[in-house]
């Protein structure tokens, strides 16, 4: 059997057991497993166990249990709540303020949780009553709240840009940073978006109020005194400084990212005892209950896709592929267009997670050999992962959205949330120009620590 | 099947408890370098063996709640009788695929430990502990997939 045919033969039998609802993990392993038996030498089944175990035993890797625990301590904690209040009091002035408060918000939060669910959550259980209060229509408000989640990807410390980090084998420090600029990009048009459908509503509410109709909540204006703005601070800084804090001592190099995550998940635990009085065993419960479930299910899926990937690249798969298009000559913009539209159709069913680790091997040698520099398509595909996280079928954060504000219908979440896919889009447009917005932040700070 | 439901709990605990120590032990390393000259070759692989513990640990509690996630359109499409017969058989395919991980991995333990298998770093703690829990896990993980494919009403808490 030619390579070309184990190659279509482990694509299709993948795709049959996935769509089969076999947990992804067990699907990976089982589908590698049962090549291994047809294709490779017997001898190899018995090093299956050693070979996942030396996958899975790199510490960057199981740094990803501690960024989910610290991402659970915060996200569980009010301390979304308290941090929207903070920037909802101190946005008041700007028009459309409030939404600009929301994407604020997230962008902070999710920084700090570095979870695109968490942050939905947290920043959209305060956010989206308080939005729908002041007169905006509700699919807005759920989709502005389901794009600004998904920054959460794109910011410090990003789970899917630690496993980009594995497998293109590029320098995880450089790859957080590149993704800041991309971040405050999305942020800048996410904003901008939010004050000009804000404007755009409060006409029509102003010409139906004006033409004998009702007055909508929209054109209201609040105002805070400052007491109200410096009282609503001192709950926020302590997250604010763990945020820079855990920051500087990985760019100041007094910790590697393990560490990081490690030092960042016991002082978020220490900051939310302390603020929150969080330290109950009740109260403490469900914020390990939550760490446990995400992170095992993430870490096997993790272990079991790079064990595929090891089957698919003994057995000659990817680097075939891989070779297959170099070898077709398309152009730079065609080859990535290509690649991209093959992730977005991937991450209407799969995880990001299993996404990047299966089609690393394959992707990333034609890109390099096109001249793409990995780190930033390393922001470009986590830009794509993050379309992927609020657009249809899957999109988790979606699903979140229904769940803490059911009574917006599924269709204006969605109609609601088109308008940030078509943003996510344009600010990958944006980069293919100017991939300094990525690059320039890295470079500087690199250089300037050597 | 309360005794794997305790167990589950039970190891819910333990893998709290691994998860906060990986922690402080990460911390404590920063820490001590940031203060003496001291090498904390071992505080990564530590964190590693708390890390890798509590993942295959608590697979078997984390599939108990559902948790491991696929793909789930078919569930949709089908109508119910059909639906259950392909749960019941993804739930068998899942438990042959762990029971032959499982079985790999304490073949892998028993070399470990009959040979004195260590890592590969300056600290070089024994492998046999590692594996041993990934053997454990994976066995429990089995066991619980099997339960919960033919006793479809079993929902601990």
């Amino acid at each position: 059997m030619s390579t070309f045919d184990i190659g279509l033969l482990y694509g299709g039998f993948t795709l049959l057991v996935m769509f089969s609802g076999m947990p992804i993990a067990f699907a990976l392993g089982l589908v590698a497993t049962v090549f291994m038996v047809f294709f490779m030498p017997a001898a190899s089944l018995d090093t299956v166990t050693q070979n996942v175990y030396e996958e899975m035993s790199a510490i960057t890797l199981l740094s990803i249990p501690l960024f989910i625990l610290k991402g659970a301590a915060i996200g569980r904690s009010p301390a979304g709540r308290d941090l929207y209040s903070a920037l909802h009091v101190w946005m008041g002035r700007v028009p459309g303020g409030l939404g600009i408060a929301n994407i604020f918000a997230c962008a902070i939060f999710a920084a700090m949780a570095g979870s695109s669910p968490a942050t939905c959550s947290a920043i959209g259980s305060a956010g989206i009553p308080e939005m729908r209060k002041r007169g905006y229509p509700p699919g807005f408000a759920a989709g502005l709240i389901a794009a600004g989640g998904t920054l959460g990807i794109l910011l410090p410390p990003s789970i899917t840009m630690i496993l980009y980090a594995v497998a293109s084998e590029q320098s995880l420090g450089k790859l957080f940073l590149a993704g800041i600029g991309p971040a405050l990009l999305l942020v800048l048009f996410f904003a901008g978006y939010a004050s000009w459908r804000y404007r755009h509503e409060a006409r029509k509410a102003h010409t139906v109020h004006t033409g004998g109709g009702i007055s909508s909540a929209l054109l209201d204006r609040e105002t805070f005194t400052l007491s109200q703005k410096v009282a609503a601070l001192p709950r926020v800084l302590p997250f604010v400084l763990l945020l820079t804090g855990v920051m500087v001592a990985l760019y100041g190099g007094f910790a590697t990212p393990s560490e990081t995550a490690g030092l960042g998940a016991l002082l978020a635990l220490i900051l939310i005892a302390i603020i929150y009085k969080t330290w109950r065993p009740s109260q403490f419960q469900p914020i390990m209950i939550n760490t446990i479930r995400e992170s095992t299910m993430l870490m096997l899926i993790i272990g079991m896709s790079l064990f595929y990937s090891y089957v698919m690249s003994y057995l000659h798969i990817s680097q075939s592929v891989a070779e297959w298009v170099v070898a077709q000559h398309l152009s730079r913009w065609v080859l990535l267009a290509t690649i991209l539209v093959l992730v977005i159709v991937l991450g209407f069913f799969l995880p990001p997670v299993s996404i990047i680790l299966m089609t690393a091997p394959i992707i990333l040698p034609p890109l390099r050999a096109a001249g793409f520099d990995l780190i930033w398509f390393g922001v470009v595909m986590t830009i794509v992962m993050e379309m992927g996280l609020i657009h249809p079928p899957v999109g988790l954060n979606l699903f979140v959205i229904k769940n803490i504000a059911p009574d917006i219908p599924l269709a204006d979440v969605i109609t609601g949330v088109l308008p940030f896919v078509v943003l996510m889009a344009l600010a990958i447009v944006v980069l293919c120009f100017l991939p300094e917005i990525a690059l320039w932040l890295p470079e500087k700070v690199i250089a300037s620590t050597r | 099947m309360k005794a794997l439901d305790y167990l589950n709990r039970a190891i819910v605990v333990l893998s709290t408890i691994a998860l906060v120590f990986a922690a402080c032990v990460l911390t404590y390393s920063v820490v001590l370098r940031y203060f003496t000259s001291i090498a904390t070759d071992w505080t990564d692989e530590m964190a590693v063996f708390l890390l890798i513990g509590t993942t295959f640990l608590s697979a078997a509690w984390v599939h108990s709640q559902r948790g491991h996630i696929g793909i789930e359109a078919l569930s949709a499409i089908l109508p119910p009788h059909i639906d259950r017969w392909r749960r019941l058989v993804v739930d068998i395919l899942s438990a042959a695929f762990c029971a032959f991980f499982s079985w790999k991995s304490w073949t892998l333990l028993y070399e470990a430990w009959d040979e004195g298998y260590v890592s590969a770093t300056a600290w070089a703690p024994p492998l046999w502990i590692p594996y041993s829990l990934m053997a454990v896990g994976m066995t429990l993980l089995t066991l619980q997939i099997f339960v919960q494919a033919f006793r479809p009403s079993f929902r601990p808490s």
